[in-house]
This record gives structure tokens, C-alpha cells and sequence, in this order.
């Protein structure tokens, strides 16, 4: 446990774009979950993103740091709220996308043969998949969608991606030597996958994640953006959308706009530095390209 | 009694693109046997591409051959019941060619000892293990101190070539299988290894089916030798003779192939060997293929 702590700690010090980037995310991460202490502190017991909780398109003010929306609510409150909604459906795409992918991406690896063409074959058609309008039609067809099925939607067109890149490591390890070394020594292969080529793969995994993550989050940007997203929450996209909807910004209320997409633009260039980060790490031949 | 290796007509074919009928034959009707008594080092000698490795691959279970068998103990080696291939594995071990790749960069070299402990049941405690490992590593001539706990990064080749014989030593395998185990050590670390794997066969009874394109190497183990080339083996005989009156055209142009020490005798003379390769083809009547001996 403490050399996986401390192997950690070497990475991240390996790296200072993947040093900022983490602290960043770590940072909106914990904005993210202290949301309802926020929405408490700003309410002062009452809930501050109720309708008509306040007057209209107050402007930024002590009481109300962002100001309120054309229903009365307090930005803020429902900013960090929203946040807190991007960053679960960036959540939970990650990890289903990445846990299909890396399924598929070591059976198809490891076995070879026929197994893996299928699989790959499958991997590639779903690659080619235009996702974003197939997103609308189905958002638009499917009434009153919860986030976890937005998620769902979105993590079934980004774990190709994660399985591709993940694949041909599967392919460049399995033939290492250490692999035939386990095999004599009575290993199986179940045995082998986990202990021996997972941990290789940990930083491509990571890689893997975020980009689904970053993908998905924008996905539902783009869906709550044309007004197709989800019915009952509130995320980044949608407060862009009203923000835009009811002309915000001529009403002096920028926060609503500016607000949103600051934080979106800080969570991209934070999980961008990351995945830059990591492969500068496990890949030292890039860091020659980028100068360093 | 310990059990004999035997190659019966093993024949390995791979797929491959833009060759004549789909594939290529690695090895082909490759027929030997290795007895575990008396103890002994047997070399096989190839250029690259020439089928060698595969032969240590289909050897140590790694690859099916397409055609033909390998016979531990005179079975199959893929079919063997449960108890007969714990037997086998743990009496057919591998040294490889390449001690950087050998390590999962991931670990510390002791994980390598240590699965051998465990996957075998070498021991019944912990540590007793530590003192079985100790103990084989001042065999190979490595200090456990030097070693133990580090990564395969922070040692050199010689080393963890040497964890690798170590390894064996723990395992006490009838035979070892060594594939181009010197090809990447030095000319001082190679001689300390290869007199490892001579004490091996002394003090512990192991036979080595030792694989290389060195013929130095194979000078200076003795034993017995065999020459393939492209997939067949084409020589085979006690290293003296055969290095001294070689009866084939390949084994021929390998001993041709070393430069002579000598500044007058200049190495000059061009030795064409698409001409000894053509002849080869046409006239196998010139390459009797010789009878599988008992080597």
C-alpha cells in the first residue's frame, strides 16, 4: 500500500502539468461535494434554487454573489450545484466506458484470433458512430431521461475509444517475456491479465478515463445547450442554456453566462493536463517534443 | 528414473501475408531427444530466423506445434493430466534471451523468486523461503543483499540474468531451456554465466538445451551440437567433431563465418550464402538428414 502511495506521489511529482491539473480537479471535486453546505449558507435555511426563492435578476450583491435568475434563484447556489451535477455524469460515463473498454480491450488482446476480430470489428463500427446527433435523436425520442441513462447513452459511443488505445498495449505487452516467464511458473491467465499487465496499463487506463469523462460532460453541455438534457436537474449546460434563453446577458446579469462556462473551460483544461501529464510520464519520448 | 524430453516431427507453421500459400514453416520436422541421465549440455546453433527459438517455445509449452509432438515423460505435453504437468513445469524451465524484458518493470525483482517459492511449494514457511532464495542467489554467485529489494532498473544485465539462473537453481528443473541466454552480456559476465550452467549440470543433474548462434559459446560448453538452419536441423554430433569435420555446406559456412585472429590472414574472402542456400535446395542428397539419436 505504501509503494502504491509512494509510486504515486513520484508520478505526480514527474509532471507539473499533471501536478495542476490534479490539484485543480481536486479543487472543484471538493466545491462540488460541499454544494449542499453552500446552498445552506446562502440560503440561511431555506433552499436557494427553490422558484421564486428571491426576487428576479437581482444583480450581483453581497446577499447574492452571482445575482438571481429570471425565477429567482440565487446563481451561486445553482452554479455550484450544477457543477456538482457535470462532474457525476462525467462520473459515471467514466467508469462505465472504461470498464467496457478495458473488458473488451484485454479479452480481444489477449486472446487474439478470431475473438478479436469481432471485437474489434464491433469497436470500429461503433467508432465511426457520429455520437452527438445520435445523442439528440435518442434524447429527443426518449421523454424525461434521468442523468444516469444520459450516461449511459454516452458512455455506449465513448469506451471504443478507451478499448482501441488499450488494445494495442494488451497486443505490445502479452508477447513481453515476463508474460512467457509467468506462464511457466503456473500462472493463469486471469492471473496474468491482473497481475501482470494491468498495473502497466494503469496510466493508459487513466487516460482512458478522463477522456471519456471530459466527453461525456460535454456531451451534456451540448444536449442541455439545444434543450434536450435531462428533466429534473440542473448542470453547467442548462444555466448556459437559460442564460442564453432569456437574454441574460443585455439584463446585466453575466454571472449567469460567464460563470458556467468558466468553470467547464477550468474542468477541461484540468482533466486535459492530467491525461498530457500522465502519458508525459509513462511516455518520457514526448516530453522531447514538447520542449522540455 | 527422470523423465526424457523428445521432439517427435514437430513442424511449426504462422500465418503470414505475401507468402507463398499463406504461411511461413519456422521448424520443420524437427526430431531430437534430451535425456535427463547422464546430465548434459546440448546446443543448438542457428542463424536468426532459423527456427531456434520457436523450437525452445514449443519446447516449454508456450506454442503448440502445428504438426507433430512434445513428449515429456513420453506424453503429449498439451495433454497432460493435472498432476503430470505440475510435474512438468516444474521440471522444464526457461532461461531467456533478454534480461531487461525477463523483469515486469512494475516489481521488485524478489516477486520473481518468490512466485517460484510459492507457485511450486518449494517451502512450507516464509522463512524458510527467504532462506532457499538466499541461498540460490549466493549460488549464482549474488550477493542478497545487493539484489533483494530492488527494482530490475537498478540492476545490470548481468545480474538479473543471473536472478534468472537463481530462479532455476531454487526450481532444480531436469532441464533448462536457454534461449540466447548470453547474447546480450558481455564477454567477461558471459563466461561467469556459462560456467554457472556447467556447475548446474555437475552438482545438480540438469541438462541444458543450450540455444545459440555463438559458436564460441558452444566451443567452450562441449557436449553435443546440433546445426539448423531454416526450420530443419541439418547436423548433429559432438561438438569437436563437428566443428572439426563439418559434413554440411550450412555448418561449413558457419564456421567459415568467424574471423580468423590473425592480422595477416585478412578477412577477404566474400562468402556468398544465397550460393550455399541454392544448394541446399537443389540438392538435399548433398544434406542427408541424419537419423534422431539418443543424444
Amino acid at each position: 500500500m505504501r509503494r502504491a502511495l509512494s509510486a504515486i506521489v513520484r508520478t505526480i511529482r514527474g509532471s507539473r502539468r499533471l501536478a495542476i491539473g490534479l490539484v485543480v480537479l481536486v479543487l472543484l471535486v471538493l466545491v462540488a461535494l460541499c454544494s449542499p453546505l453552500i446552498a445552506k449558507a446562502v440560503g440561511g435555511g431555506q433552499d436557494p434554487i427553490e422558484l421564486a426563492a428571491y426576487e428576479k435578476w437581482l444583480v450581483p450583491s453581497p446577499q447574492h454573489l452571482l445575482g438571481t435568475d429570471q425565477f429567482g434563484r440565487d446563481v451561486f447556489a445553482m452554479v455550484v450545484k450544477a457543477l456538482a451535477v457535470s462532474l457525476q455524469i462525467g462520473a459515471i460515463a467514466g467508469v462505465i466506458s472504461t470498464v467496457v473498454g478495458v473488458i473488451v480491450a484485454f479479452v480481444a488482446g489477449y486472446k487474439g484470433g478470431w475473438i478479436d476480430g469481432v471485437l474489434s470489428t464491433f469497436t470500429g463500427i461503433l467508432l465511426v458512430i457520429p455520437t452527438f446527433p445520435l445523442l439528440i435523436a435518442l434524447s429527443a425520442y426518449a421523454k424525461n431521461v434521468s442523468l444516469f441513462q444520459v450516461g449511459v447513452m454516452i458512455s455506449i459511443f465513448s469506451w471504443p475509444f478507451a478499448a482501441k488505445t488499450i488494445r494495442s498495449q494488451v497486443l505490445s505487452l502479452r508477447s513481453r517475456p515476463y508474460v512467457d516467464l509467468a506462464r511457466v511458473s503456473k500462472s493463469r491467465d486471469l492471473e496474468i491479465i491482473v497481475t501482470e499487465l494491468l498495473p502497466n496499463l494503469l496510466p493508459f487506463i487513466g487516460v482512458g478515463f478522463a477522456s471519456s469523462a471530459l466527453g461525456a460532460i460535454f456531451g451534456l453541455v451540448g444536449l442541455e445547450i439545444i434543450g434536450l438534457g435531462p428533466g429534473g436537474v440542473i448542470d453547467l449546460g442548462q444555466i448556459i442554456f437559460n442564460a442564453i434563453g432569456t437574454g441574460a446577458l443585455t439584463l446585466g446579469a453575466w454571472p449567469m453566462f460567464v460563470v458556467p462556462i468558466v468553470l467547464l473551460t477550468l474542468l477541461f483544461a484540468a482533466l486535459n493536463m492530467v491525461n498530457i501529464g500522465l502519458e508525459e510520464v509513462y511516455n518520457p519520448r514526448l516530453r522531447g517534443v514538447a520542449g522540455e | 528414473m527422470k523423465s526424457e524430453l523428445e521432439l517427435r516431427g514437430v513442424q511449426q507453421r504462422f500465418h503470414a501475408r505475401g507468402v507463398e500459400g499463406g504461411y511461413i514453416t519456422a521448424v520443420d520436422d524437427v526430431s531430437f531427444t534430451l535425456a535427463a541421465e547422464p546430465p548434459q549440455v546440448v546446443s543448438l546453433v542457428g542463424q536468426s530466423g532459423s527456427g531456434k527459438s520457436t523450437i525452445a517455445r514449443n519446447v516449454l509449452g508456450l506454442q503448440k506445434p502445428t504438426e507433430g509432438s512434445v513428449l515429456y515423460g513420453g506424453k503429449d505435453i498439451f495433454k497432460l493430466s493435472r498432476a503430470e504437468y505440475d510435474e512438468y513445469r516444474r521440471d522444464v524451465q526457461p532461461v531467456f534471451q533478454d534480461p531487461y524484458a525477463i523483469f515486469n518493470p512494475f516489481y521488485r525483482v524478489d516477486r520473481v523468486l518468490w512466485k517460484a517459492v510459492k507457485k511450486f511449494g518449494l517451502t512450507s514457511s516464509r522463512s524458510k523461503g527467504l532462506e532457499l532464495i538466499e541461498e540460490s542467489l549466493r549460488a549464482v554467485r549474488l550477493e542478497p543483499e545487493n539484489v533483494l529489494g530492488r527494482y530490475p532498473h537498478q540492476l545490470s544485465g548481468g545480474q538479473r540474468q543471473r536472478i534468472m539462473l537463481a530462479r532455476v537453481h531454487m526450481l532444480r528443473p531436469s532441464f533448462i531451456i536457454a534461449d540466447e541466454p548470453v547474447s546480450m552480456l558481455d564477454a567477461q559476465v558471459r563466461k561467469h554465466f556459462l560456467d554457472i550452467l556447467l556447475d548446474f549440470q555437475r552438482e545438480h543433474g540438469m541438462t541444458t538445451l543450450f540455444i545459440t548462434h555463438d559458436l564460441s559459446t558452444v566451443y567452450y560448453l562441449g557436449g553435443e551440437v546440433m546445426v539448423i538452419t531454416k526450420g530443419t536441423i541439418v547436423e548433429r554430433g559432438p561438438v569437436s567433431t563437428v566443428m572439426h569435420e563439418p559434413s554440411h555446406p550450412y555448418t561449413q559456412l558457419l564456421l567459415d563465418s568467424i574471423p580468423q585472429p590473425d592480422p595477416d590472414n585478412r578477412w577477404s574472402t566474400r562468402i556468398n550464402v544465397d550460393a550455399v542456400e541454392e544448394l541446399d535446395d537443389s540438392t538435399p542428397a548433398d544434406a542427408p538428414k541424419p537419423e534422431a539419436p539418443i543424444l
